[in-house]
């Protein structure tokens, strides 16, 4: 789809799902992609009515519900369920409009469901735009689908009506959320990204989670001889988890700034001492991986860590959950920040890569924008967010919401790690999103990278190369961040 | 109309219209469908490969042979075009002498008894079962052929070689070898189809053709080689041409089967994956339609001179 | 000719016997290695497929495991129930068959129209009309895919059967038209001349004289559109979306479980489902091979 608006998203759990649907012989995308043309045609006829259904505001209604308005609700049925929905938010939302009707509708295709209706004028009320099917936000917005949503984050939250919601979320959700600027999505889940353990095999064998990547090499030779695979990906499908650790470890090393070089396809981004050393560093821990992974799937190679095969296997918080069939007791997820890979490192070990994911979104032309917002805000409600953590196992955007749940000894691991960072978070990348030629690039040289075809220079290189295509093609429209 | 109401002149014009108008009638569904459905997306498609569609913009930028130029410095595009190349040689060539042989066998390899060539024993039974895979519909077995090829010990063609203490081969996974791997489920699919065409073929030869070239003491290789081979010759290059263009698509074996869709490193890559890919993930649908473009002449080079070599229709009107 | 034969066998037989017995150890030697090596085949050919219907009692460890030529440790249906429940196999069957039915039917019926009407008349515009048709063989679908989709979608017909069923006819008949030209002009034209004559109209002498004469290279066309539009998957992906799930066909079924099963992590409930979706074909096969085989290469062998 076109990159005219980029979504500033991080790779969530459902567009990893989406990757995966690609790799799968599925041609999903196909349907999202051509009905996203033909909304490109369609469904300027109407003007955006944010207002028609608007009641007198107060503090407790401050986007003025009309109490026996219909909403319909239409959720993304993958990973998450849709019973968070179903059991918790839109119960709240009828115990506060007990007149109104909630059309719950779950389904896996949002893009094949949602975009004839796009291009019909007849949209829901509120979306989780996710799946392997997603709709392009940076498309809708530029077609004028999506409600603003700063009237969202600028309302008083209903735990603390003195607080803004904006100021209940964790640092970052909204900015992660702009298009253009302004505040489109909301991503409500919170993950965050590091190497996965075992912790009750590594008690157990007396292994301690590595701080410097010397500390890793030794640790991976002392695994290695116990018979384990140290270190593994997937590389048939899920390369990109990967690649996050070589980013993450650059970003670690120069400060996120190189981020924004790459995302800004700054001159010589790629080639910069950073990432040349991360992907030395890393290239060296490939190569205690063994070579058949590159034709697995990250499912196999999941279960297969499950299994003790594998020590460290590089991943977000939504592995837990996605395994949770195929976990035995004797497993216990564990999750721990990339080493550190130099003295002079910017940030510390502790870094840890966290972001805001699993977008929402409300269409401009919604009969009940009203009543959407409502739903939003009773979604960022400390009960909003406890209750869709416990059905979900995924942690929300929503400051301090999980306190006092039980969380899953991987949920606690994040929770505990993102602690311990404190501030020193690296961001996410745009360029994913935006530039996905390059992403693709990214990903084979990935591969090449990890199972020893190329060296770290030429993986840099390679990378430079495209991205300066990328750059010269004027038919891909350039976008730019700052934060 | 009864015709013979008329007289002379009138009857010959009405005959004249009577069959344009049975030409007509018996054209228009079929042309009109065909080019509703099938010529005027192509057209399209000649147009979109001119601009810079990004699919969404309702009016795209026209930019010339832009496309084209880019094309012929695409690396990518260029190893689809080897992978093709090698597919349109290996892949025929393999599986037509794989069937040839099975064919042989399954029709002559009996040798004659009673005055007839005939088949091994249980040549029906093994007819019937190498069918098999061509009921499978390609999804299924590219499916199927992830765990087959596994690169590890759980990969069920892995498993077999740990039986014979062989190491574990990486048959996606090898850029050397992923090719060939993914052209092996192609084979692997078709022969059975090939074995039924050619067993036809050979089965059409007068019986008498052999028992004489069996009296001047012609041995399984000359019978197979002078006579079998010549005589069956037609339906070898019919197997070709449906082998030829099957060549140029395997997107669905690719698309499934490789390492990050036609890697390692683009080595199992073909054009079909790149179109899909250059429109659908990168939304390039003009540098995507000139792909198409270019697989088309290649498409159409390759049947334009198979069918002159295998041309055996009547031109005469 | 029988008698010719005869009169060699007659004149050759003491010849031939003693050369038979003289091959007798060579045939042996022969036969066995070619047995052998029809039975690897068989296996190469069978296995995966067996495999597959044993993989599917099969537990997740035991798939991802380090044996994958064991055999199952129990045999349950669990996971056929999970793929028949989630993955309607059934459903999506019935709506391949009636899809491929009725625009198998319907290509056969406009393709042998045109390609009598090309191959037994002249008129101007007869090799525009014939090279248009054959050209089609050699357009890549992918090529097409974007615009077609707009085209369907114009028409309304955008997630509806009968979308599929058009397309699939308009995508069929360059290969139909080709062979069937080919095989009208090898039909004698003093048949259709007589018929003519008699007073027959042009569309009775084809339907009640040509068509029949034409069965074998009709019914071998058939199956080959039969086995072509079965196996289709690009087109239904793109022409039935995902909004009309009930509307699906086989292939986008299978490509579905594919992938669930990569992030549900049930292989067994794949492995299943493929059986389901191979299952009724292998039968539908064997109790037609002998049609299917012959239908097969009537048509194509001439």
């Amino acid at each position: 789809m076109t990159n005219s608006a980029g979504s500033p998203k991080d790779i969530t759990r459902r567009q990893m799902l989406r990757r995966i649907g690609l790799t799968a012989l599925v041609a999903g995308p196909a349907g999202s992609m051509l009905s996203a043309c033909a909304t490109g045609g369609g469904g300027s006829d109407a003007t955006p009515t944010a207002a028609s259904s608007a009641a007198a505001t107060s503090a407790a209604n401050p986007f003025g519900v009309k109490a026996d308005a219909a909403l319909e609700v239409v959720i993304f049925k993958g990973g998450l369920g849709d019973s968070y929905a179903t059991d918790v938010h839109e119960p709240l939302y009828k115990k506060e409009f007990p007149g109104a009707t909630v059309k719950h509708v779950a389904t896996q295709q949002i893009a094949q469901t949602l975009q004839p209706r796009f291009a019909s004028g007849d949209v829901p009320d509120f979306i989780a735009n996710s799946g392997s099917d997603l709709m392009d936000n940076g498309a809708l917005q530029t077609e004028g689908q999506l409600l603003d949503l700063t009237a969202l984050f600028e309302a008083p939250s209903i735990d603390d009506p003195s607080k803004k919601i904006k100021d209940t979320l964790i640092p970052g959700t909204v900015e992660s959320g702009l298009i253009a600027g302004k505040p489109y999505i909301l991503n409500y889940v919170s993950s965050g990204y590091g190497l996965w353990y075992n912790a009750k095999l590594f008690q157990e064998k007396g292994w301690a989670a590595p701080k410097t990547f010397d500390e890793f090499k030794t640790l991976c030779e002392t695994i290695k001889k116990a018979g384990l695979t140290p270190y593994a990906y997937a590389g048939k499908n899920a390369s990109y988890y990967q690649y996050w650790m070589i980013l993450i470890t650059a970003a670690k090393v120069e400060g996120n700034q190189v981020l924004l070089d790459i995302d800004n396809l700054a001159d010589g981004a790629w080639t910069k001492d950073s990432v040349k050393q991360s992907a030395a560093a890393w290239a060296e821990i490939g190569k205690f991986m063994d070579k058949s992974y590159e034709g697995l799937i990250h499912t196999e190679v999941q279960t297969r860590q499950n299994q003790d095969k594998i020590a460290f296997y590089p991943s977000g918080s939504w592995l837990e959950n996605e395994q949770k069939s195929n976990t035995p007791a004797t497993f216990e997820y564990a999750v721990t920040p990339t080493p550190s890979l130099t003295s002079a490192d910017k940030m510390p070990f502790e870094a840890i890569r966290s972001a805001a994911g699993e977008p929402y979104i409300i269409p401009a032309k919604a009969k009940n924008t009203a009543g959407a917002l409502e739903y939003a805000r009773i979604m960022l409600s400390k009960e909003g967010a406890k209750g869709f953590t416990e059905k979900s196992g995924s942690l929300t955007v929503v400051s301090g919401a999980a306190e006092g749940l039980s969380l899953s000894p991987g949920l606690k691991s994040v929770n505990d790690a993102l602690t311990a960072a404190g501030a020193n978070i690296v961001t996410y990348s745009s360029f994913e999103n935006w530039y996905k030629e390059l992403e693709t690039e990214l990903r084979k040289q990935t591969n090449s990278l990890m199972f020893g075809r190329i060296s770290a220079d030429e993986f840099c290189a390679n990378m430079q190369k495209k991205a300066d295509s990328v750059k010269a093609d004027s038919s891909i429209t350039k976008q730019n961040r700052t934060v | 109309m009864r015709h013979g109401d008329v007289g002379g002149a009138g009857r010959l014009a009405s005959n004249k219209m009577r069959k344009y108008g049975f030409i007509f009638s018996f054209l228009v569904i079929p042309v009109v469908l065909y080019a509703i459905f099938v010529i005027s997306p192509y057209a399209q498609a000649f147009y979109i490969s001119l601009t810079n569609w990004r699919g969404i913009s309702a009016n795209p930028q026209f930019v010339g042979l832009e496309n084209f130029t880019r094309l012929l410095s695409d690396d990518v595009f260029w190893a689809a075009v080897r992978h093709h190349a090698l597919l349109l040689i290996a892949m025929p060539l393999i599986t037509i002498a794989i069937a040839l042989f099975f064919s042989f066998l399954l029709n002559l390899g009996g040798g004659s008894k009673g005055g007839r060539m005939s088949g091994v024993a249980g040549s029906k039974f093994y007819r019937v079962v190498y069918f098999f895979p061509q009921v499978l519909a390609v999804a299924v077995v590219g499916v199927l052929f992830q765990a087959i090829y596994r690169p590890d010990a759980t990969g069920v063609l892995n498993g077999l070689l740990g039986i014979f203490h062989i190491g574990e081969v990486g048959w996606l996974i090898n850029t050397n070898l992923a090719l060939w791997s993914i052209m092996g489920v192609v084979i692997w699919q078709s022969v059975g189809f090939y074995v039924v065409l050619f067993s036809a073929g050979m089965s059409a030869i007068p019986s008498d053709v052999f028992e004489a070239a069996a009296l001047d003491g012609a041995g399984r290789f000359r019978l197979f080689f002078s006579i079998t081979l010549p005589l069956i010759w037609d339906t070898i290059q019919v197997g070709w041409v449906y082998l030829g263009i099957a060549a140029f698509d395997c997107f669905a074996l690719v698309q499934v089967l490789s390492v990050d869709r036609g890697g390692p490193d683009n080595a199992t890559t073909v054009l079909p994956l790149e179109i899909w890919r250059t429109a659908f993930t990168f939304s390039k649908f003009g540098y995507a339609s000139a792909m198409g473009v270019a697989l088309f002449f290649l498409t159409i080079t390759f049947a334009a001179l198979s069918l002159r070599v295998t041309r055996r229709e009547r031109i005469e009107l | 000719m029988v008698t010719q034969t005869d009169a060699y066998r007659v004149a050759g037989a003491p010849r031939a016997a003693a050369r038979r017995r003289q091959k007798k150890n060579n045939i042996g030697v022969f036969g066995a290695l070619s047995h052998v090596a029809l039975i690897v085949w068989t296996i190469l050919v069978v296995g995966p497929i067996l495999w597959t219907f044993l993989a599917s009692f099969k537990t997740n460890p035991e798939i991802v495991g380090d044996a994958p030529l064991a055999l199952p440790n129990s045999f349950s249906w669990a996971s056929w129930g999970r793929a028949w429940e989630k993955a309607h196999i059934g459903r999506y069957m019935l709506n391949t068959v009636l899809v491929v039915g009725v625009s198998t039917f319907f290509t056969m019926l406009f393709g042998s129209m045109a390609a009598y009407v090309l191959a037994r008349f002249r008129f101007p515009g007869n090799r525009l009309i014939y090279y248009l048709f054959v050209s089609g063989l050699s357009f890549p679908v992918f090529l097409a895919l974007v615009p077609l989709f707009f085209v369907v979608r114009n028409l309304g017909l955008i997630d509806t059967h009968t979308g599929v069923i058009l397309v699939y006819i308009a995508y069929s008949l360059p290969f139909t038209v080709f062979f069937l030209t080919a095989f009208f002009k090898t039909l004698p034209q003093s048949v259709a001349e007589a018929a003519m004559m008699d007073g027959s109209s042009h569309t009775r002498t084809f339907f009640q004289i040509m068509v029949p004469m034409a069965r074998p290279g009709l019914i071998s066309i058939t199956i080959f559109n039969i086995l072509g539009q079965w196996n289709q998957y690009l087109l239904p992906i793109v022409l039935l979306s995902g909004s009309v799930e009930d509307k699906w066909l086989i292939t986008q079924g299978i490509a579905n479980i594919n992938t669930n099963a990569g992030y549900e992590a049930d292989w067994p409930g794949l492995f299943a489902a493929l059986s389901m979706a191979i299952l009724p074909m292998l039968i539908v096969y064997i109790v037609f091979q002998r049609q299917i085989q012959s239908g097969l290469t009537a048509g194509a062998v001439k």
